[in-house]
């Protein structure tokens, strides 16, 4: 199953549709580049796929897509960015959702939880499979990540 | 005459591009109150005078389903109508959306042109 370009529908749809930013994916071997993420919004995921999706932003994309979305200048990375990189992980999520439903899979989604700061290190479940696409923006990388089970 | 919406929706972000988009879209509207999940939310409809609702589905302490569930007990709020707007699109999920009352679903993410086109009519 395609669970790699279904993260890159879904991220590009929330962009297109929400976040006035270009957006690209870019090849796999850019996957591999180091995103020093400051920001990191993760949603927790079950059913027929189990695991967790991470949003994975440094401080000046994250600052940025936060400005894109309340329509002003965020300078800072506090509540408002908590709240929106948030809300981009659980959109990202919802699409996978559909997407998944297409091909006959159902899971359900957590709220989002999103961490501020580099020292984040997330544990996968055992024998999960990993994938991510990194996503460049006039402001730098970010990452969407997924660590899972496919049922 | 104008009506007063609610937005429920645990993002403060959420929030304010509905409210946003609301406003982009020229629709006449009198007051937007806002609840951060489904128990502010019924605290405030009974102490405002509120003509539609906007509600999420997936919120901590009191979900949008909890919500319409909870509110359909309440003679003084019960007929308040109630449109979701949410990532869950599962015909399952929103069928029991409708099912307790909703009356219909816009789908996130969505442009501020879909939510003039769906929610023009409404409100």
């Amino acid at each position: 199953m395609e669970v790699e370009q279904f993260l890159v529908d879904a991220t590009l749809e929330v962009f297109s549709s929400m976040i006035p930013i270009d957006i690209a994916p870019e090849p796999a071997e850019c996957a591999a580049l180091a995103v020093e993420p400051d920001v990191s919004s993760l949603i927790g995921l079950a059913g027929d796929l189990t695991g967790v999706l991470i949003v994975h932003c440094p401080a000046p994309v994250a600052l940025s897509i936060t400005s894109a979305m309340l329509g002003l200048e965020a300078t800072t990375l506090d509540e408002d960015v908590r709240d929106a990189l948030g809300e981009v992980a659980n959109m990202v999520a919802g699409g996978l959702k559909v997407s998944l439903a297409e091909k006959g899979k159902k899971i359900e989604l957590a709220i989002a939880t999103t961490c501020i700061g580099k020292a984040i290190r997330t544990g996968g479940l055992a024998g999960a499979a990993r994938t991510a696409v990194t996503f460049a923006t006039p402001s730098g990388r970010f990452w969407v990540a997924l660590c899972y089970i496919l049922k | 005459m104008a009506k007063n919406v609610l937005l429920i929706d645990d993002s403060s972000t959420m929030r304010k591009i509905i409210s946003r988009s609301l406003r982009q879209a020229g629709l006449d509207f009198g007051e937007i109150y806002e609840a951060g999940d489904g128990l502010e939310a019924l605290t405030l409809l009974e102490n405002e005078k509120v003509d539609i609702v906007l509600s999420d589905i997936n919120m901590p302490n009191m979900n949008g389903i909890e919500f319409l569930r909870e509110k359909g007990n309440r003679p003084a709020i019960k007929d308040i109508p109630v449109f979701m707007i949410s990532t869950e699109t599962g015909d399952d999920i929103i069928g029991e959306a409708k099912t307790l009352g909703a009356i219909g679903a816009l789908k996130k993410p969505f442009t501020p042109e879909k939510v003039s086109e769906v929610l023009g009519p409404l409100i």
